[in-house]
């Protein structure tokens, strides 16, 4: 398993650093976005406003939610186009089941999409003068993230070997996560509040705005609750992306698009 | 010792609201060094049923055994199998000959020392060493295809499974990649082919199985279905035309004329229309023998489509 893991990381890290001009795009796009609605916001403001601790919050939601965007579109974006490619068939040929394969995958590529986002935060952090704080325990919290974004990854995944084609859906889908990264329901109260802890990447995006935004310490009963957000909305992943491999099967459609 | 094994292999898919028949009861073997020609027209079955002994597409009923294990079962039945299906398009485009070597080789369960070794074996053996550090993309379709072979034998198949492994190749890449089969061959490999090029299952197979919507309508030896087919007529080219007095002769014996050529439908009729010509000096004689297009032609017409 090693070994695929280290394989898997010399194929994703080789075709970024080869084609490495789509990745400077896409940092240079996702940062320029962001400088333009904070422009926009500080129009709105009026000069001389502070946006404080609320500026912070909302890079974080940014950030985190171009990092889930990327997961996503590199698990199913990357499925549809093995399909198109027809790698695809080739990766069900292996010996190590489907999902272990993707899962691995998904792991070698997560010190790309991170090292992408880091870039985009210091880029960010820069250019609006934000402040955050970086605790290690900041990790705890950003762990159940990554299981609700990898939980909703495969469950898009699955759909794309269904249907092959989920670029429009994607397209879609990234206004959703939007809202269930950057609103702070952290900050609700009664029945929302409640509501919240079921969403998907919700509550952890929350705890991390407490952390590098607010300069909290870590609530370890929230937390608690985020991971096992992220390990149900993980586990109901990998079980669609399995479900979807056995009806692919049945059906015939791996290879075809 | 038997490689494949596949019994009464049955699917059947919903398309548009119809039930489409796409295998009915497909059995097939294949042994070490055995190389078995799947044959049949566009929409038969081949594909569908390439898939299922790969494990890709799960059949309504039949099973699946490849050295003794049942891909759709246990997963490390996929060890023994290599496959190179639809044309060249099994390749990552950005990666260079080499690393997809490797890379596969890993996915196939090898370690990377080994994949490494193996790739480079497999490299220098396929004509590609000078390749090794241009990406797939720049590489000829003839390169591509040779290459998608060697990534299918990376890990050492006993089973390989060609699904159209020529087409859209020019004549001399056709030329490589059929030399590279019977090479592969004859290492011991078991290999199931499917083409449209008739020419080529002729030539390289052992036995061939023809498929007609679903359906193998025959499975015999190469070698014993065209001689079943082949006629008893025989073909005798002259040097000169005859003269009239001999033209006669030859026509009473039963031969029939045509130019500098002379048709004889039974062999009996043969050596007798042979003294007739001696000492006539003759180009050649020679039997008429089916080939391999016409025996597919003639079955596919006698089982038309449902």
């Amino acid at each position: 398993m090693i070994e695929l893991f280290l394989a898997e990381l010399k194929r994703s890290w080789i075709q970024l650093i080869r084609y490495s001009t789509e990745a400077i795009g896409g940092i240079i796009i996702t940062t320029s976005i962001f400088y333009g609605l904070f422009l926009s916001a500080q129009y709105i403001a009026g000069p001389g406003l502070q946006f404080g601790d609320r500026l912070n919050a909302v890079v974080i939601g940014y950030v985190l939610w171009t990092l889930v965007l990327f997961i996503l579109s590199d698990i199913a974006g990357g499925l549809q186009n093995e399909a198109q490619t027809g790698t695809l068939e080739q990766l069900f040929l292996s010996p190590f089941n489907a999902s272990k394969v993707f899962l691995v995958r998904a792991i070698a590529s997560l010190t790309i999409q991170i090292t992408l986002n880091i870039s985009i935060l210091l880029i960010i952090m820069t250019i609006t003068g934000s402040q955050l704080f970086f605790p290690p325990s900041l990790l705890l919290p950003f762990i159940t993230v990554l299981l609700g974004a990898y939980g909703l990854a495969f469950a898009m995944g699955s759909l794309a070997l269904l249907l092959k084609r989920v670029q429009q859906l994607l397209g879609i889908f990234q206004f959703a996560l939007l809202f269930l990264l950057s609103v702070p329901t952290e900050t609700w109260v009664g029945s929302g509040r409640v509501f919240a802890l079921f969403l998907p990447m919700t509550s952890g995006a929350g705890l991390l705005r407490d952390l590098m935004a607010r300069g909290l310490e870590l609530n370890w009963g929230q937390w608690a609750i985020a991971l096992i957000n992220g390990m149900i909305y993980f586990s109901l992943g990998l079980f669609l992306f399995h479900q979807a491999e056995r009806e692919t099967k049945r059906r015939g459609r791996l290879g075809g698009y | 010792m038997r490689v494949l094994e596949a019994q009464h292999l049955r699917k059947t898919y919903r398309y548009q609201g119809k039930l489409l028949e796409a295998v009915q009861d497909v059995s097939l073997k294949l042994s070490i060094g055995e190389v078995l020609a799947f044959l049949g027209p566009n929409g038969a079955g081949k594909t569908t049923t390439i898939k299922m002994i790969a494990g890709l597409i799960l059949p309504d009923q039949g099973w699946v055994n490849i050295a003794g294990r049942n891909p759709h079962r246990d997963s490390r039945a996929l060890r023994s199998l290599g496959a190179v299906l639809e044309g060249n398009r099994n390749l990552y485009w950005r990666l260079t000959p080499q690393e997809n070597l490797e890379y596969f080789g890993v996915l196939r369960g090898l370690t990377r020392r080994t994949a490494h070794q193996r790739g480079r074996e497999l490299l220098e053996r396929f004509g590609l060493a000078d390749k090794r550090r241009s990406t797939v993309q720049t590489l000829s379709r003839g390169m591509q295809q040779k290459l998608a072979i060697a990534v299918a034998l990376i890990h050492n198949p006993q089973l390989l499974l060609l699904d159209e492994p020529t087409l859209g190749l020019d004549v001399e890449a056709t030329q490589t990649v059929k030399q590279l089969i019977r090479e592969i061959a004859a290492e011991g490999r078991a290999i199931l082919l499917t083409t449209h090029q008739l020419d080529i299952a002729e030539e390289l197979s052992d036995r061939v199985a023809i498929i007609q919507t679903g359906k193998i309508v025959i499975e015999e030896p190469t070698s014993e279905l065209i001689r079943q087919f082949s006629g008893t007529a025989y073909t005798i080219e002259l040097e000169h035309p005859l003269d009239a007095e001999k033209v006669s002769k030859v026509q009473e014996l039963g031969g029939t004329l045509q130019g500098q050529l002379i048709y004889v439908r039974e062999s009996d009729e043969l050596y007798s229309i042979l003294d007739v010509l001696r000492p006539l000096p003759l180009v050649k004689i020679y039997r008429e023998q089916a080939t391999l297009t016409d025996i597919f032609l003639k079955l596919v017409r006698e089982n038309p489509l449902d």
